[in-house]
Formats: structure tokens, sequence, C-alpha cells
């Protein structure tokens, strides 16, 4: 039977960024895959290397309009890691809950999107609903509602005042009992269980050899959490689990997450309740030359940024890589083998950012001409030429 | 399978009777928590023209135009509405305690004509006596000298700004003072024009 190939994108209704896919499918099954991203390549390293040190932090937080902080967190980190500096307890602990309140509403975001692409609408829209409340937390502690503006190398831009947190916690509390009903919405769905078992697994050898990062390798079962295994923020000084499991289907990468939601719950309401007193700044004024780098646990996986200075107020070099960029080449054993039906939900399951990943864009046509406006005017006249001496007009 | 239909009907009747979840805006306003980082504003009456602010914006939605060519030199801080990410950044760097610009709780920004996304205020300008250059807005230098304390009394031009503005002199003092000797230095001068009158002996 001849393949065929269904070219997904680069602009495509059901995706929100523009990405190119080319499934080649043999009857149902998808048998190669070939992801092409670059579309959105906007340049933000050499923006963020026209701007000083303090006003980078901006560009950053806007690499991704979902994980908002953990690109800050990791640049700060770098920042701090070439002077080299420790942040103030106080700092930590705020930066700590701005983070974890992100992940909270990116792996909400998700659960609605996967929600959707399964037919589930209802629960695309009951989940959102519950992420409005933690947006609704954001804006409380933050002032924003996303891109928080809160990180500066060397602390936090505003302090929590302390006569806001009971009913952020009290916010934050309302959404368990709905996250509860949720969760067991989608644990006792049979038609959720026949849906999304045993599809895209990606097993743990092949998590280890992509190296997959986030929630993608945690549900393989690999340990793998940069708020673990070097503990940065206040991750060391609250009590938490790393949510890991065995099989690395999407149903496992769906549980991970929804559990996920509850240990960020966790670690948001000990820092607030635990938010030591202090300064929440050191105002660093110079950078000295070095080089530094930070990491970051983002809602996807570990995000890592790598600063250069030379003296300047402005950083020199500036690199960026966000955890999609590991992830997406698991596409090559999650996706192939599978049917074109599951293949967008294997897609969507590593929570894959495009935008964040696009740092550089590599067109490689192999051999293959590219035809511009003025080349397919010239083989359009041509054929009209070739048409005419065939007829034997002049 | 029957139970969790039941739970999600549940559900759907609490829907039914709460209502929808968004809210109705435009039809009601919407006002966000105190906490909310809005909209910058300018207080003309305590920001004193530093550019301090413009210097920090990272996304360079403040700008200031110096009008100079008429009787009454003055400097338009503008902040442009569409390009302004809310950082908070110019609030943070104002040398007026924080209080020349400050975040508001507005956020309802659109415009037909991107060219009205501007809020602009007026500060005066002090001019060179000698070459007619911008010095600084009149109240940054009042701001400077106050800031210094006495030491403002080395430099004329800080402290005629400074006792202009108090009222303590007015013209004929400044001319009476100029015609003892060396009245070129006792002016309100920009800096390369205190230089020359510095080291010429005239
Ligand atoms: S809030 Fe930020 S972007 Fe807006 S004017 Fe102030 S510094 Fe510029
Ligand atoms: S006083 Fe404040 S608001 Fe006014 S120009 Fe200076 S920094 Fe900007």
């Amino acid at each position: 039977m001849p393949k065929s190939v269904i070219p997904i994108g680069p602009y495509h209704p059901l995706q929100e960024e523009p990405e190119f896919f080319t499934l080649t499918v043999d009857g149902e099954t998808v048998v190669d895959i070939d992801v092409q991203v670059g579309y959105n390549h906007r340049g933000i390293e050499k923006l963020s290397e026209r701007r000083t040190f303090d006003q980078s932090t901006f560009v950053i937080e806007r690499i991704c309009g979902i994980c908002s902080t953990s690109h800050p967190f990791a640049y700060t980190r770098a920042v701090e890691d070439i002077i080299p500096v420790e942040v103030p307890e106080r700092a930590k602990y705020i930066r700590t809950i701005i983070a974890e309140g992100e992940r909270i509403h990116s792996h909400l975001l998700w659960l609605g999107l996967a929600g959707h692409f399964l037919g589930y609408n209802t629960l695309y829209m009951w989940v959102w609903k519950l992420r409005e409340e933690i947006l609704d937390v954001m804006e409380i502690l933050s002032g924003n509602r996303n891109n928080y503006a809160m990180f500066k190398p060397g602390g936090v831009r505003r302090d929590i005042k302390s006569e806001d947190i009971p009913l952020v916690i009290k916010k934050i509390d309302s959404i368990v009992p709905t996250l509860d009903r949720l969760k067991k919405a989608i644990l006792d769905d049979p038609v959720l269980h026949a849906r999304l078992k045993g599809i895209g697994i990606l097993t743990r050898e092949d998590a280890i050899d992509y190296g997959a990062l986030g929630p993608t390798s945690r549900a393989s079962g690999v340990a793998k959490d940069v708020r673990k295994d070097a503990p940065y923020g206040a991750y060391d000084k609250v009590e938490w689990d790393m949510i890991v499991t065995e099989t690395g289907d999407v149903f496992e990468k769906v549980i991970v997450r929804v559990l996920e939601v509850y240990e960020s719950i966790k670690i948001m309401k000990t820092c607030l309740l635990n938010l030591p007193e202090g300064e929440i700044d050191l105002n660093i004024k110079d950078i000295p030359p070095g080089e530094g780098i930070g990491s970051a646990e983002a809602p996807r996986g570990e995000t890592f940024h790598y600063v250069r200075s030379d003296g300047t107020n402005r950083p020199a070099r500036h690199k960026v890589r966000a955890p999609t960029f590991m992830n997406l080449p698991t596409f090559k054993v999650t996706v192939i083998g599978e049917t074109i039906s599951d293949a967008t939900i294997i897609l969507a399951a590593i929570d894959p950012c495009y935008c964040c990943t696009e740092r550089m864009a590599v067109r490689n046509t192999k051999g293959k001409k590219i035809y511009h406006g003025q080349d397919l005017i010239r083989l359009s006249q041509e054929k009209t030429e070739h048409i005419k001496r065939k007829m034997g007009i002049k | 399978m029957k139970l969790p239909k039941i739970r999600e009907l549940l559900e759907a009747i609490k829907a039914l009777i709460v209502g929808p979840y968004t809210s109705k805006f435009p039809y009601k306003p919407h006002i966000p928590h105190p906490n909310f980082r809005g909209q910058p504003i300018y207080n003309p009456d305590k920001c004193v023209g530093c550019l301090a602010c413009e210097e920090v914006c990272p996304s360079e939605a403040i700008g200031h135009e110096d009008i100079t060519d008429d009787s009454e030199p003055r400097r338009l801080m503008i902040h442009y509405t569409d390009t302004c990410i809310f950082c908070g950044s110019c609030e943070a760097a104002c040398i007026a305690d924080n209080e020349g610009i400050k975040q508001s709780n507005d956020w309802e920004l659109s415009f037909f004509d991107r060219k009205e996304a501007q809020e602009t205020i007026e500060k005066e300008l002090q001019l060179c006596e000698i070459c007619g250059e911008v010095i600084a807005c009149k109240d940054h230098l009042k701001w400077i000298s106050e800031k210094i304390g006495e030491l403002a009394y080395s430099s004329p031009s800080l402290y005629f700004s400074r006792l202009k503005s108090l009222g303590i002199i007015d013209e004929n003092i400044i001319s009476a003072v100029r015609d003892s000797g060396r009245s070129d230095r006792v002016k309100i001068l920009c800096a390369r024009c205190r230089r020359e009158t510095t080291l010429t002996t005239r």
C-alpha cells in the first residue's frame, strides 16, 4: 500500500502556535513524523543583549506567556551566578510562590486543552474556570494575571503584603474541592481510560536517551526535577513530593500533571504561611565580567539560561534553552506506530511550547530548489513560450 | 459509570442556577483588585522631569519633547500607553519618592487612533542664560539643591534656582549682583557655558 503524507500546519486552526508536522501514514498508522519549527522566531536573545540586565527580565518574561516566571527565574539565577550572590530568604520564598502559582495555572491550562482535543469540551470549560481562580490569586500577589514582573536580578520587585495572605490562602483552598472532583472525573471515566491508556508510550529508556524533561520524563519513571536535584528558591525548605509514575503513556502524563497541581498548592501554602521577614532585594549595582548559568523547573521541564557579562550593564551573550527543545524529539518514538486520531493528543501530551523553543531557525532544503515569485513568473512565461513553439506560433 | 455522571449532573445543575461564570463586561465595568498594576499616570505636581523613568523603561514607552522656541520653554513628558507593559520600573526608579509617576488601577486602554494612545504632562524648563541650551527642568534643579543642602551654594545655577523658587530673590537683585564684577558667572548656566566663563579671564 502506498504511503501518504499528511501535512499539519504551519498555520492550523487546531494549533495555537505556528509549527509544521509532516505525518507519513500507512493506512491509519503513522510510520514517520517530521517537525519543523522556526515560524515564530523573534530574536529574543539579541533583544535581551540590547537591554540592561534589569530590563532584560521583561523581555525574557515574554518568551512564553505561560512560563512567564520560569524564564526570568532561570535568567536572574544566571545573573546572580556571575557575581555570585545569594538572594535574601524572603525573596526566595516569594519567587517560589510565584513559580508554583504559574505551575498550577499552566497545568490546568494544559488539562483543559487536552480535554478539548479529546472532545471533552465540558472538562475544558470547567478546568479553565478553575484556572481563573489561580489567575486572580496571581493578580493579588503580583498585580498581573500573567507576565508578573516580579523578578529582578538580586531579588523581587514587589513584596507580598501580609494582609493579602489570608485571602490568597482562602482562594487557593477553594480550588481544592473542585480539583478533587476533577481528578475523580478523570480517573473514573472509562472512556478516558480507553482513549489514553497505552497510547504514546515513552519508555524509561527512551526518556533517558532523548533527555526528556519535566512531567514528560517523570511520567516515564525518570525522577528528574531541578527543584529536587539542585534545589533553588525555597524548594529545599518545604515538604513536597516529586510525582513519578511508571508507564509513560498519555494517561500517566495527565495524572502526573494533576497530582503536581496538588503539590504546587502545598508548596505555595507552606511558603505563604512561613514567609520569613526581611529584605526582598539586594539592589545589585554592578555585574562584574564573567559567565553564569541558571536553571529553573518550568511546568514543562527544566529551563536553562546562560549569561555572559563583559562588565558593562548589558549581557554580552544570553542563551536560552527551553524544555520543549528536549521534549520535542520524543515524538519520534511516541507517535510512530499510533493511529492518526491519537497523534493529536500524543503531540499535545508533552505540553509543547514552540515559541519558547524557537531560538534559531535553520532551513535545510536538502538541495531542493526554492521558487520565489519571480521564478514562478519566469516558469509561467517559459511554459507559454513552449506551447507557442509546439503550436508553431511565432 | 453512573456515579461520575451523577457528579457531573450536579455540577451542571449548579451552573444552571448560578449562571455564567464570565463577567458582564462591557455592560458592567470590571474593577480589578487594588493590587493590580495598571497604567502608570504622571503626577505633574510631584514629577520633576528628570527623565529617570524614560531611562529605565524597558519598552521605550516613555519619551519627552523639549519645546524651547517660544516664551515658555517647557518639557513634555510623554507616556505611550500602547507600548507600555505595566512593569512598574518607572515608578520604582522615580526620584520624586516614587510619586512622579504611579501605576493606577486603570486597564481600559483601547483607542481607535493609535496617536491618541499617549498621555502628557508639561514641566517648566530652565534654559542657559547665555546659549539657551536646556539645563534641566526648574523643579529638577530645585530638587537637586534641596537634596544636597548648603552644598548648592557652590553653584550659582543651583542656588539661584532655589532662591528664585522660594521668592527670596527676583530679577532685580540678580542684576544688582551682576554689576559688581564677574557678572557673567552670576547666572544660571549650562555646564559648557559655566566652564567657559570660569576659564576665561574677562
Ligand atoms: S510601566 Fe514599565 S513599560 Fe510602562 S512606562 Fe513604566 S517602565 Fe515603561
Ligand atoms: S520625577 Fe519621576 S516621573 Fe518625573 S521624570 Fe523623574 S522619574 Fe519620571
